[in-house]
């Protein structure tokens, strides 16, 4: 008897083991958590709610991961540094949290950056600043937004090119650190190019009204309006630069736009022949980007916008990483991310060893007139796209 | 119950009191889902405890709050950071900054009364904001200051305890926040603390009597801007981070709101305020994107039905029920 019974118990110890992984791990079926860090309410609760539609379009195309249920847990940051840390706090001491993606914040982004990194986690994130793939890199983190190197280099360059008798330009500077290596590329970019920069009107990050500066900028009679700010201080210095008539003065170009989002909120007659940066457009056509605004439109009825597409991209890599290695060990999945490379909706991307950062296409638009565009989201028409990228050893990051 | 006029102190009171509070710190981290909020709102009830020595014990309505909890939060991270000092000279460092700062503000604002008063104190929290904003050398400006350490407690080279762990750091700050309530109850309960709340009642009538009111004006100043640097300091020990919204307006609005809806002129409403604005915060942010002007909703109806803050509310309530039970005993006792 008990002969039988250590028989069958070593039959069906064997017959589990010869399982494959995933399927011995369904056994278990404890769900596996995927963190969406999204600031769904506060000042930046609008580009929060597009962020999320995005993840949620990408865990939605894995009902579970290796086996395990896939649960997807949005995070508020609240549109707040601090809150956003102390709640990345605690989903890793409580819920044992490793993967996050998102944020709006740089600040936030840094700051959650290092927390995963103490935990052995993976964040991929958006945001604007430097840093993350500079001087405070490390190896959890990766970013998917083109830095601002590449936003100047690949606006203001093919814009020369395109205006040839465009000499003097000015430029329109928000007071803090991003604002500051957009005019330091600016600057660097003019001077190779023997361009004259007539001048700069910085603003604090508070500053709501533009007159004075786009008097300053009026005065001193460029070819070229380069605005570096954006969010809305730059939808406000376009709308106010509109009704001083600079369009008529001058080109204007907007080097770090929101996208689709912006472009609707500003309508056609403030974009209407303002050249403008972006990081994602809708109508790119590449296969990843055809199947996202196919998604898009058939679950939320809309286009993509640029939040929707990275945040989309970022947790898409995130989840498919994790299935290629059959790991949810954070640091397995950030070693397989690294050289990584993907269908990305700006066409072929790969995430940059060295750094962590993602190496995608910029795009130079020109804002439509009405009676151009095909539909409402017509809004803007893509005039050049490329990648530039500083090198690693000029980043500051020594993840090497 | 009510401590809006805590003199002559009974002791069976006060030591009530303690005990609630007590029974507080332990149940925190019980009861909530993390150690972490716990501390969280440790750290907030120590600032809006600060700023209730100002508000609800000398009268005095300041939004410069802020200014001196930023201060305490930049210096205790500086000191860390680059002169690698351990935990007390940290938060000793911070509460000198914020005491600093407290006695600069103060002694320009305290000039002027009333509205000029507040108008003055909002001005400097503008400033310190622009302050830290321009100087990203060594605040990183709006990225924040990253990578703040959380030292362990040390004599010499002998480790008495790493705060690594949420739960090691929320007792730590329970200690140290149980250590400044007993302390801000024995300065409210001293001649100074009379005196104060003298001010509070009729500056005029003090200063008529002999006391010299603007020196206890700076100096409450400079106790509240200590505590609240001290509270900065643990924030910023909390979070490993800096962020510029440690020093900007919102900052010394939010403590203000945590001090007003606890309750004005009671020290365990600070701690009833901070966590209600905490934990409404993180429930109500899940409900509805613009949760704020819920907030706001809330702290219309305190300041309209609850007068003393919610430890006012309770209070009365408290005296509502214990009158009631005493008629009923009344009555059946007339009764018999």
């Amino acid at each position: 008897m008990q002969r039988r019974t250590l028989l069958k118990a070593s039959l069906t110890a064997a017959a589990a083991l010869s399982l494959p992984l995933s399927v011995r791990s369904a056994f278990a079926a404890e769900p596996f958590t995927f963190y969406g860090l999204k600031s769904m309410s506060g000042a930046f609760a609008s580009y929060g709610k597009f962020a999320d539609m995005g993840s949620r379009l990408a865990v939605e195309q894995h009902p579970d991961i290796l086996g395990r249920p896939l649960n997807y847990k949005v995070i508020d940051t609240e549109g707040n540094a601090g809150k956003a840390v102390r709640k990345v706090q605690e989903a890793i001491q409580q819920d044992g949290a490793r993967f996050f993606q998102g944020c709006t914040l740089s600040s936030s982004a840094l700051a959650v950056a290092k927390e995963v990194d103490k935990a052995g986690g993976v964040f991929m994130t958006p945001v604007g600043a430097d840093e993350v793939t500079g001087k405070d890199c490390n190896r959890a983190t990766f970013r998917w937004s083109v830095p601002t190197y590449g936003a100047i280099r690949e606006t203001i360059v093919p814009l020369i090119k395109l205006l040839p008798d465009a000499k003097r330009w000015y430029t329109i500077t928000p007071q803090y650190v991003f604002g500051e290596a957009l005019l330091e590329g600016a600057k660097n970019v003019l001077k190779e190019h023997g361009l004259e920069h007539v001048g700069n009107s910085y603003h604090s990050l508070q500053e709501q009204e533009f007159s004075g500066y786009l008097t300053n900028a009026i005065s001193t009679k460029p070819d070229v309006l380069v605005l570096l700010n954006f969010g809305s201080q730059s939808s406000n210095t376009l709308r106010q630069a509109v009704n001083f008539g600079i369009k008529e003065r001058m080109k204007v170009l907007l080097v770090w736009s929101a996208g689709l989002d912006q472009f609707q909120e500003l309508g056609s007659d403030i974009l209407e022949g303002v050249y403008l940066g972006a990081q994602y457009w809708h109508q790119v056509d590449t296969p990843l980007n055809r199947e996202l605004v196919k998604l898009t439109q058939a679950k939320y009825g809309i286009n993509p916008t640029y939040p929707l597409a990275a945040d989309y991209i970022s947790t898409k890599v995130m989840l498919d990483t994790i299935i290629s290695t059959g790991s949810f060990d954070g640091p397995t999945v950030a070693k397989a991310m690294q050289g990584l490379s993907f269908e990305g909706p700006t066409g072929k991307e790969s995430i940059r060893a060295g750094d962590h950062q993602v190496i995608k296409d910029y795009y130079l638009l020109i804002g439509k007139a009405a009676a151009d565009m095909a539909d409402k989201d017509d809004l803007a028409k893509v005039l050049s796209a490329g990648q530039s990228f500083p090198s690693v050893d000029a980043t500051g990051c020594t993840l090497a | 119950m009510s401590e809006k006029n805590p003199l002559p102190f009974a002791k069976t009171q006060s030591r009530a009191m303690l005990l609630w509070v007590l029974a507080v710190l332990i149940g925190l981290p019980l009861i909530l889902p993390s150690a972490t909020l716990a501390t969280e709102i440790l750290i907030f009830a120590m600032a809006a405890l600060a700023c209730n020595l100002l508000l609800g014990y000398t009268g005095l309505l300041s939004f410069g709050q802020g200014i001196f909890f930023g201060a305490g939060a930049y210096c205790a991270a500086l000191l860390m950071i680059h002169l690698q000092m351990g935990l007390f000279t940290a938060l000793l460092g911070a509460a000198i900054a914020g005491g600093f700062l407290a006695l600069l503000v103060g002694a320009l604002a305290i000039r002027r009364t009333g509205i000029y008063f507040v108008m003055l104190t909002l001005a400097f929290s503008q400033m310190a904001y622009f302050v830290a904003y321009t100087l990203s050398g060594w605040t990183g400006g709006d990225n924040g200051l990253l990578s703040v350490p959380r030292p362990e407690i040390r004599i010499g080279d002998t480790v008495l305890l790493s705060l690594a762990d949420a739960r090691a750091f929320y007792g730590f700050v329970a200690v140290l926040f149980l250590l400044i309530f007993i302390g801000a109850r024995r300065v409210i309960a001293s001649p100074f603390g009379s005196t104060l709340m003298a001010i509070r009642e009729n500056e005029t009538r003090a200063s008529a009597i002999g006391y010299d009111t603007r020196h206890f004006k700076i100096l409450v100043f400079v106790l509240s801007g200590a505590v609240t640097g001290i509270a900065g300091a643990l924030y910023a020990m909390l979070l490993h981070f800096v962020p510029l919204s440690n020093i900007d307006l919102a900052m010394s609005e939010n403590i203000l709101i945590m001090t007003i809806v606890g309750g004005t002129g009671s020290l365990f409403g600070s701690l009833l305020g901070a966590g209600s604005i905490v934990l409404l915060g993180d429930f109500l942010s899940d409900l509805w994107p613009r949760w704020l002007m819920l907030l706001g909703v809330i702290l219309i109806l305190v300041v309209i039905f609850m007068r003393g803050g919610l430890w006012g509310g309770l209070a009365s309530l408290f005296e509502k029920v214990s009158a009631s039970r005493k008629a009923t005993v009344v009555a059946k006792e007339e009764g018999l």
